[in-house]
């Protein structure tokens, strides 16, 4: 590793800015990680519902959480 | 000492406070922690008034704070080890200038962790400085005052020598610098080997009173741990004194085998202390439970009034995390107060609402006239236990990182939200107590839709904080302000058609509109207050959490959406 490399490396790791924007992107990319679980198994639980407006219920569960999950992502590319 | 507890205080933001709660859950593992914690801090004060303050907070349970306590008592002792062993065989006092130097230099630090390192090495270049000094004191005077010719032998000396350990132990509030004191006066010959072993005694009990003080802030769980403590170490000590020869024979015996000299009477001295705190923790150990039972027996919790605080204490105010958790407890406990004063003030029962049955069955057998009386409930629970926590969020704040600050912040926010929640369901109450009993249908239904909505918010409400360690539980608190918004649209609608069908008067619709309004903050607040006090991880992902959930410009945009989804879709139908 290059000098410069390595002096950008301790910067980085040095500049307290830098540890927070780091340190946010993991506990965001986190929670977005869960969101798209629980999305995932609302999609299976809403195939094997037979119930209409329980359907239309997990429908619109999917649909927030899909919201949510748009906006944690659209902040993650922001960080 | 009080600056070595001042360093190890500057590190309880979240280490030793994680760590207590990881590691109390058996009762070896609450002994091993009072050993360790206490060996590592070398004092047993602070581990004691730690563990006060989480009790008070409710974060631990009894027999795991009188485990601890335990033992911290053993852990304490090797300090007698330390000073006997170490600081008066090497030249300590060569260290302790430059430690003073360095510890002050670090004290005037910004960072916490600095001030924190800088407070442990300037109270160890003190400690190792008064050593010295006292071994020094102690022989200049050696050939002119010879202080062994007050020594007194027997029980009479025993007893005599255990009150002065005591007192000189609660004057000095800590148990190690009068063991220091024993020590060092003890290598120096100037008080008899028997007596060193009385005033040891002595101060193992005076030791308690700094629990005792830090009790005195606390709840019923603190000053029974406080009383616990007394009790093992005055049953220590009286078993210690009784057998006090024979105890003195078996040092001799570990000393021989450790391969002590019979004349290292120091190396003795930390032997005996060792030897008899670990026998108290044997013969108090099989009585544990017993005592815990006896002192939840006899201490009895203060008959309060409803509006106290229960997790609230000044001894928590200094310890950073504590502070959050007693706040948070408290903002929880003030919610449950309002859920049923909000569910009162809908005519209903709040175990009927977080109930299995459906909600349509409760409010359709809720029928009596409404006369709960919130304002009286306001100023007699409400109020009250909202200023107790304002006062302590604001008295805890100055010792927070900023990342803490903002968590006291949202809670102190959260109990705002609350009391709002309250107020505008008192506004609500005037007219829907009059309108659920009107003889028009159609008003009467409206009112109790109102009531199905913030019930389900309650119930709701409940299950996330049944599940609050999951971020998705959290957010999905989002959907009742999707399900309100949607609520106040569809009003809109069905109000114009009772108006224009002449099925309600235009006051009854004034009302209508006015009460779904706060029907709607209500919900708002309720949930702003949930999104803050219900999601139970670590900090930062609750942060990520309110970062994601969605605010009313999203949600609005999130239900044209699923309204343009649901047209095209019947379009497509038809």
């Amino acid at each position: 590793m290059s000098i410069r490399k390595l002096l950008k490396k301790a910067k980085s790791f040095l500049s307290s800015e830098e540890r927070k924007r780091k340190e946010k992107r993991k506990f965001l990319e986190r929670v977005i990680k869960k969101l798209k679980k629980h999305e995932k198994n609302l999609v299976e639980r809403v195939k094997s519902e037979h119930d209409k407006n329980n359907q239309s219920k997990i429908k619109e569960e999917i649909a927030l959480t899909h919201a949510q999950r748009k906006k944690g992502l659209k902040m993650l590319k922001k960080l | 000492m009080l600056t070595l507890e001042e360093g190890f205080k500057a590190f309880t933001g979240g280490v030793l406070e994680s760590l207590l709660r990881k590691t109390t859950d058996k009762l070896w593992k609450s002994l091993s922690f009072g050993i360790v914690s206490t060996s590592i801090m070398q004092s047993s004060s602070l581990v004691s008034v730690i563990t006060i303050s989480f009790l008070s907070a409710g974060l631990i349970p009894l027999a795991a704070g009188v485990g601890i306590i335990f033992g911290s008592n053993l852990g304490t002792t090797t300090g007698a080890w330390l000073v006997a062993g170490f600081g008066l065989k090497v030249k300590i006092s060569a260290y302790a200038m430059p430690m003073l130097v360095f510890g002050v230099i670090l004290i005037f630090q910004k960072g916490k962790g600095l001030k924190g390192c800088g407070y442990i090495l300037g109270g160890l270049g003190f400690l190792f400085l008064g050593i010295h000094h006292m071994k020094e004191g102690f022989e200049a005077f050696k050939d002119t005052i010879d202080l062994t010719a007050y020594a007194v032998e027997g029980y009479p000396g025993v007893f005599l020598f255990a009150v002065i350990g005591l007192m000189a132990t609660v004057v000095m509030q800590s148990s190690h610098a009068t063991l220091v004191l024993i020590i060092t006066a003890l290598s120096v010959q100037q008080i008899t080997y028997e007596n060193a072993l009385a005033l040891a005694i002595g101060a193992n009990i005076g030791t308690t009173v700094t629990a005792i003080i830090g009790s005195l802030g606390s709840n019923v769980d603190g000053r029974r741990l406080a009383c616990a403590h007394l009790i093992f170490n005055l049953v220590t000590a009286i078993v210690a004194i009784g057998f006090i020869y024979q105890l003195t024979d078996a040092v001799d015996r570990v000393s021989e085998w450790c391969g002590i000299a019979p004349d290292n009477y120091s190396l003795k001295l930390a032997v005996f202390h060792s030897l008899f705190n670990g026998l108290g923790i044997l013969l108090m150990l099989p009585f544990m439970k017993s005592m815990v039972r006896f002192l939840q027996r006899v201490m009895k919790p203060r008959q309060r009034t409803v509006a106290q605080s229960r997790f609230l204490n000044k001894a928590a105010i200094d310890l950073s995390d504590t502070a959050i958790e007693a706040s948070k407890r408290e903002t929880m406990h003030l919610y449950d107060h309002a859920a049923r004063i909000i569910a009162g003030g809908l005519g209903l029962r709040l175990e009927d609402v977080l109930s299995q049955q459906p909600l349509d069955k409760v409010i359709a057998t809720a029928r009596a006239p409404i006369r709960f009386d919130i304002d009286e409930k306001y100023e007699a629970i409400i109020k009250g236990l909202y200023s107790e926590i304002v006062r302590f969020i604001s008295q805890a704040q100055s010792s927070l990182s900023p990342q803490q600050s903002d968590e006291l912040f949202a809670l102190r926010a959260a109990g705002r939200d609350i009391l709002e929640a309250v107020k505008d369901t008192k506004h609500l109450q005037k007219n829907l107590a009059h309108y659920v009993l009107d003889p028009n249908q159609e008003i009467r239904r409206e009112y109790n839709r109102i009531r199905v909505a913030l019930a389900s918010v309650l119930r709701k409400l409940e299950q996330v904080r049944k599940q609050g360690n999951d971020s998705t539980a959290v957010l999905s608190l989002d959907a009742l302000k999707v399900a309100m918004k949607e609520y106040d649209h569809e009003l809109d609608a069905r109000m114009n058609t009772l108006i224009r069908e002449d099925r309600i008067s235009a006051s009854m619709s004034i009302s209508l509109m006015k009460d779904s309004g706060y029907a709607y903050d209500i919900t708002k607040n309720l949930v702003r207050m949930a999104e803050a006090l219900f999601s139970t991880g670590e900090i930062r992902t609750r942060e990520a959490e309110r970062s994601i959930s969605l605010d009313e410009a999203e949600v609005d945009e999130l239900l044209q959406e699923s309204r343009v989804a649901t047209e095209s879709q019947n379009n497509e139908h038809s």
